[in-house]
């Protein structure tokens, strides 16, 4: 009976021993991230019959298990993925609407200035000084617009090598997870029972994973997490990983592109429709609806003006009687050929019409017969059987060569034109004043110039060159306003998952020093009882002396 | 609800950076004065002002285009009242010509008289703006208007008149060309000046007839430049309302932007107080609520 009674006393003391770790454990973590708080899942010894009836033979540790809610869990990552992809997102157009944000620095007064000295060339067509002041205007305009534009390129810059950290991040964690599964089957395997901290860890690297880009996770039955990522491309599969990498894109180098190997060794570039959500997303996300979108509609405006400008200009004569000649310099349209094509053609874009220009890319792809045209903002396609065609403005030709089936072409027709955009006369006297040649006072082209700032000469006759600015800057900013509101409603979501979560799995230290309280009255306790056991022994043994 | 450690800090550092945020920007829309600190501030508000913005650098632009107007038409109408009294003068030579009491050698002094009137006019007729234009030349602002012949004089310009965009609907003429001021409405005043030079030298009483008719196109030459004249002083005087009109808009625009994009500085200021008051409970109630550990008590 005796013994008995000491084996009760220690199997709570080690019980109670247990508690008290598990307790210290969960303090420990109370910060760490992913930390689930552990429990001690305890019950009674199988009870022993001794005819009587049975007697309990003290307590038993069954597990110490994690207080985990897969639903809940899931509901995490999904908000952390999209919070992540909105607040990259909002990071990025931010620095666009800080750009646009002042008014003295931005195109308007630049252009304003610019229109100001044609003005002044009307009041004095004769003055040199006069001349001299729209040459210098123009000059700053055009200055302004490469300024612009450079800013563009600068945050297109920065897309890309966020994209490539995210990428390089993105095979980290897969490496990470496809070690963790392969410790956590182990350790399973071995024992029976869950690696809790393990588990924990492999969970947080889900989470982690699900910040750069959207992942969707498959348990397996032995415990293992497939990893998929875009249109269900496996990323871990078991303790194998299949990275993705960066490629320039085929169609314009100056992009990167996310790619990842098929199964028969051919690169497979990942589209927009295929990363979605988390930083990856968001920054891709960016780079189509509002970067590219902004320097075209920036290059529209310097396209649109320097060709009605030059257009007027060249109606007019100059100071000494000559026929004006171009005043700007406009960038033709970028034409990119995919570096996977594998006919000889050469594909021409000129632009023949800036009225009919849009802010769009277009996507040339050839399939045997037929080329399709399709407009990237909308994706509307038109289908020709052979070239030239004119398309939104655009003269599309074909140059040289002969397309071959799959053959694919980029056109960007306005992408270049803030950054391309130069003065083509350098001589006050090259302004063209004039409507008649050998008529010093003659301002009527001058007028005519001036007048253009106010002609709707944008967007099929929609928009002045300040109008189509004015668009950039509203679209901008509200964009920013709705990312503004969307990131904070999704960082609300986040958090009030989070603590939905939290109030099951986390730990709160009230509770552990309760815990702490309690396994230390129980340790005291079933020291009492061996105690107790002790002296009956004693006391037996003292009956024989 | 069991609620975790973690989340009561993690919540209670949540909402201190929210306020924190708003504080900071309200207070960078008091420093800087401007209720869009960028565009996404007021998307709306902030492409029009752009807008408005360039109406009114437009509306300024204008205003400096009547500048120019005017001073041109001013000097115009300069020249032109010098020509109505020389042209006046040269009448009351001509009147007193027709005494036939005068002498030849009387008559010679009238015709010297006359003569640098004449050489006055064509100076008056080649005048120049203060750019160094010549007013009266139509688009030949470089070359004279008149050069001086045995007859007259011939006109060297052309007629083109110069238009200056005085409202955004309104092209003004700021010149005449000298061929209509000089040489319209039916008479030549330098060979009307020439001829009577002429008639004058030539010794003998002059015929009252041609005299007459001599007189006749003076009195044509006059009521031509004050033709002119009245055209330009009608000019100057539409720019003068339209200065006006031009400055009212521009205090309209001026009004607009600063309704679009200027703080109101008392909301702001009110605003800024609450956002500290709360900001200041918050981190009162945070501290106070962190402390509480049961760990303090065992």
């Amino acid at each position: 009976m005796a013994s008995s009674i000491l084996g009760i006393g220690q199997s709570a003391l080690t019980a109670a021993q247990v508690g008290l770790n598990t307790a210290g454990h969960n303090i420990a973590n109370a910060a760490t991230p992913g930390y689930t708080r552990q429990v001690v899942v305890q019950g009674a010894a199988m009870a022993q019959d001794f005819g009587f009836g049975f007697l309990g033979q003290g307590a038993e540790i069954s597990t110490v298990k994690r207080i985990y809610n897969e639903f809940l869990s899931t509901q995490v990552r999904s908000a952390q993925t999209s919070k992540s992809g909105v607040d990259i997102y909002y990071a990025q157009i931010r620095q666009i609407d800080n750009m646009l944000a002042d008014p003295t620095s931005g195109l308007s007064p630049a252009l304003q200035n610019f229109f100001s000295g044609i003005q002044e060339v009307a009041s004095n067509p004769s003055l040199i000084p006069a001349r001299q002041a729209a040459l210098s205007s123009a000059e700053s305009l055009v200055a302004r617009f490469q300024g612009m534009a450079n800013r563009l390129s600068e945050i297109s810059d920065g897309v890309n090598s966020q994209i490539v950290s995210s990428v390089n991040e993105i095979n980290t964690y897969a490496v990470q997870i496809a070690q963790l599964n392969d410790s956590i089957g182990r350790a399973q395997r071995a024992t029976g029972q869950p690696p809790n901290d393990l588990l924990d860890q492999r969970d947080q690297l889900i989470l982690d994973l699900g910040k750069e880009i959207k992942a969707t996770v498959v348990k397996q039955g032995d415990g293992d997490y497939n990893v998929f990522i875009g249109n269900g491309q496996p990323l871990v599969v078991g303790t194998k990983t299949f990275t993705v990498f960066n490629i320039s894109s085929p169609t314009n180098p100056e992009k990167i592109e996310v790619a990842y190997k098929n199964s028969n060794g051919s690169t497979v570039v990942v589209g927009e429709a295929g990363l979605v959500g988390g930083k990856l997303g968001g920054l891709v996300e960016f780079r189509s609806k509002t970067l590219e979108p902004a320097q075209n509609a920036l290059g529209r405006i310097a396209i649109g003006l320097g060709s009605t400008f030059n257009a007027q200009h060249q109606l007019g004569y100059d100071l000494n009687g000559v026929a004006g000649k171009a005043f700007f310099n406009v960038p033709a349209p970028y034409v990119g050929p995919s570096a996977n094509n594998t006919g000889t053609a050469v594909l021409g874009a000129t632009i023949s019409n800036v009225n009919a220009l849009t802010t769009s890319d277009y996507q040339v792809s050839y399939d045997g017969t037929n080329f399709t045209v399709t407009r990237l903002s909308d994706n509307t396609s038109s289908v020709y059987a052979s070239f030239p065609q004119t398309v939104d403005g655009v003269d599309i030709s074909l140059t040289s060569g002969a397309a071959a089936a799959g053959d694919i072409f980029l056109i960007r027709p306005t992408a270049k034109g803030a950054s391309g955009l130069s003065l083509a006369i350098t001589d006050p006297a090259d302004v063209a004043a004039a409507s008649q040649t050998g008529a010093v006072g003659d301002n009527r082209n001058a007028l005519l110039l001036g007048g253009l700032q106010t002609s709707k000469t944008l967007g099929n006759g929609t928009a002045t060159y300040q109008g189509a600015f004015s668009q950039v800057v509203s679209q901008v900013g509200n964009k920013t306003r709705e990312l503004e509101l969307t990131s904070s409603a999704s960082a609300n979501l986040l958090s009030e998952l989070t603590t939905s979560m939290q109030s099951e799995s986390g730990v709160n230290l009230d509770e552990e020093a309760t815990n702490l309280l309690r396994y230390q009255q129980a340790y005291q306790a079933a020291a009492k009882s061996m105690q107790i056991a002790g002296e009956l022994f004693d006391m037996l043994l003292s009956i024989g002396r | 609800m069991r609620i975790s450690t973690q989340s009561m800090f993690e919540s209670g550092a949540l909402r201190l950076g929210e306020l924190q945020t708003s504080l900071v920007k309200t207070q960078q829309q008091i420093g800087t004065g401007r209720r869009i600190l960028s565009p996404s501030d007021d998307p709306v508000a902030a492409a029009r002002a752009l807008e408005v913005n360039q109406s009114q650098s437009i509306n300024t632009q204008y205003g400096r285009n009547r500048q120019y107007a005017t001073n041109t038409l001013t000097t115009v109408e300069g020249t032109l009242s010098s020509v109505t009294g020389l042209l006046q003068d040269v009448r009351d030579i001509v009147v007193s010509a027709t005494n036939g009491a005068l002498t030849d050698t009387e008559r010679a002094f009238q015709a010297t008289a006359l003569n640098s009137r004449l050489d006055e006019l064509l100076g008056l007729a080649n005048s120049r703006d203060a750019m160094g234009n010549y007013v009266f030349s139509g688009f030949q602002t470089g070359t004279s208007a008149f050069v001086k012949t045995s007859t007259g004089a011939t006109y060297q310009g052309d007629a083109g008149q110069q238009l200056l965009q005085v409202e955004a609907t309104r092209q003004m003429a700021v010149n005449n060309s000298g061929q209509s001021v000089f040489q319209g409405g039916g008479q030549d005043v330098f060979k009307t000046l020439t001829d009577l030079v002429t008639l004058l030298q030539t010794p003998g009483a002059p015929a009252p007839a041609t005299l007459t008719t001599l007189m006749g196109d003076v009195d044509l030459a006059l009521d031509n430049i004050l033709t002119v004249r009245a055209s330009v002083g009608s000019r100057l005087q539409e720019l003068d309302s339209l200065n006006e009109f031009g400055e009212d808009r521009g205090l309209q625009y001026s009004q607009i932007l600063s309704e679009l994009q200027d703080l109101d500085y008392t909301q702001a200021l009110t605003k800024l107080s609450q956002q500290q008051f709360t900001l200041e409970a918050a981190q009162r109630s945070f501290a106070s609520i962190s402390k509480l550990s049961l760990f303090n008590f065992i």
